[in-house]
């Protein structure tokens, strides 16, 4: 997992006082196994924009950490 | 606590004004306009070191990320407000409507700040910041002027734009309010006759001009705490439409 990705999913998290994930794998569903909402992935968008240089959800729907993690690997390659 | 506000259309009359009605409040003014101006750089000079200015026409869509927010808004300033003052009225009956003009009416006044309050709200996440965006719409979307039919349409789609924004991030603290400001003695307004004009305050209480003092302290108010529970609404500023 990339470790930057992990402190940003548990940053959002934190702001809706939800306790860090430590389990999280490529395979989590945002909605259904991180707990984000819209509203939520917005701000995660929005900071994975400004760490790695890519807005994820520009082109379509995203509905898994592995999804956003290719998006990044794209961007860096 | 200081706040710094973006606010289009600076250069001159009603942005201007909003300008230093922000200035006096003492928060920082974020200003574009196409071109700078005399009035603008004697508020730089007045005010240093808080009044930015970034030359950016709102014509320009797809420039609104890279440009206005990457070049002079990134993420390392908060951004506590937006102030959509910047348009442009393109005056006609609606029988010789012609297609390219509305468009390009509809770029500056509608779609471009659309796509602002986009990154606004972005940086406002970003940051956490509970800021406040003001469109200001006008008197024709309510009451209906012979040749403002496209003009009115627009500002009644920001004002539908601001009312679901309100909606959708109040739960994020950020509010949207619309300032319906009445005829201004403005370059917008330039081209009406006396006689125009004077039919125009006549359908007002006050009998007279919308003040741009008084669309600019309520604007103030808007981006203030005062009106932290204030938002989706349309606030009327137009010497009382009757």
């Amino acid at each position: 997992m990339n470790e930057k990705l992990v402190t940003i999913i548990n940053e959002v998290r934190a702001n809706k006082q939800q306790p860090p994930l430590n389990d999280l794998c490529a395979s989590s569903r945002l909605r259904e196994d991180v707990g984000l909402e819209s509203l939520d992935l917005a701000e995660l968008t929005v900071r994975i924009e400004e760490k790695f240089g890519v807005d994820v959800f520009a082109d379509g729907l995203v509905h898994t950490i592995g999804e956003i993690e290719a998006k990044i690997a794209r961007v860096k390659a | 606590m200081s706040k710094n506000i973006l606010v289009t259309g600076v250069s001159q009359g009603l942005g201007l004004a909003i300008a230093e009605s922000i200035l006096a409040a003492g928060w920082n003014v974020y200003g574009v306009s196409r071109r700078h101006s005399p009035e603008y750089a004697a508020l730089q000079e007045k005010f240093p070191g808080r009044v930015h200015f970034h030359a950016f026409d709102l014509a320009g869509v797809d420039a609104v990320k890279e440009d206005l927010f990457g070049k002079f808004l990134p993420f390392s300033t908060p951004l506590h407000g937006y102030v959509n003052n910047a348009a442009m009225a393109y005056d006609d009956i609606v029988t010789n409507l012609d297609a390219g003009r509305l468009r390009a009416m509809y770029d500056v006044n509608v779609f471009t700040p659309m796509m602002a309050t986009k990154y606004a709200i972005r940086h406002m996440l970003f940051n956490r910041v509970a800021g406040s965006i003001v469109h200001i719409s006008s008197i024709s979307v309510h009451t209906g002027y012979k040749g403002l039919a496209m003009y009115a349409s627009t500002k009644g789609a920001l004002e539908a734009f601001s009312k679901n924004t309100a909606r959708e991030w109040g739960e994020r603290g950020v509010r949207s309010n619309c300032l319906v400001a009445g005829f201004m003695e403005t370059a917008m307004s330039g081209k009406l006759t006396e006689e125009q004009r004077q039919r125009i305050y006549n359908r007002t209480a006050l009998k007279q001009a919308t003040k741009l003092g008084s669309v600019a302290d309520t604007v103030v108010f808007l981006l203030g705490d005062g009106a932290a529970s204030v938002t989706g609404q349309n606030i009327f500023v137009d010497s009382g439409t009757i």
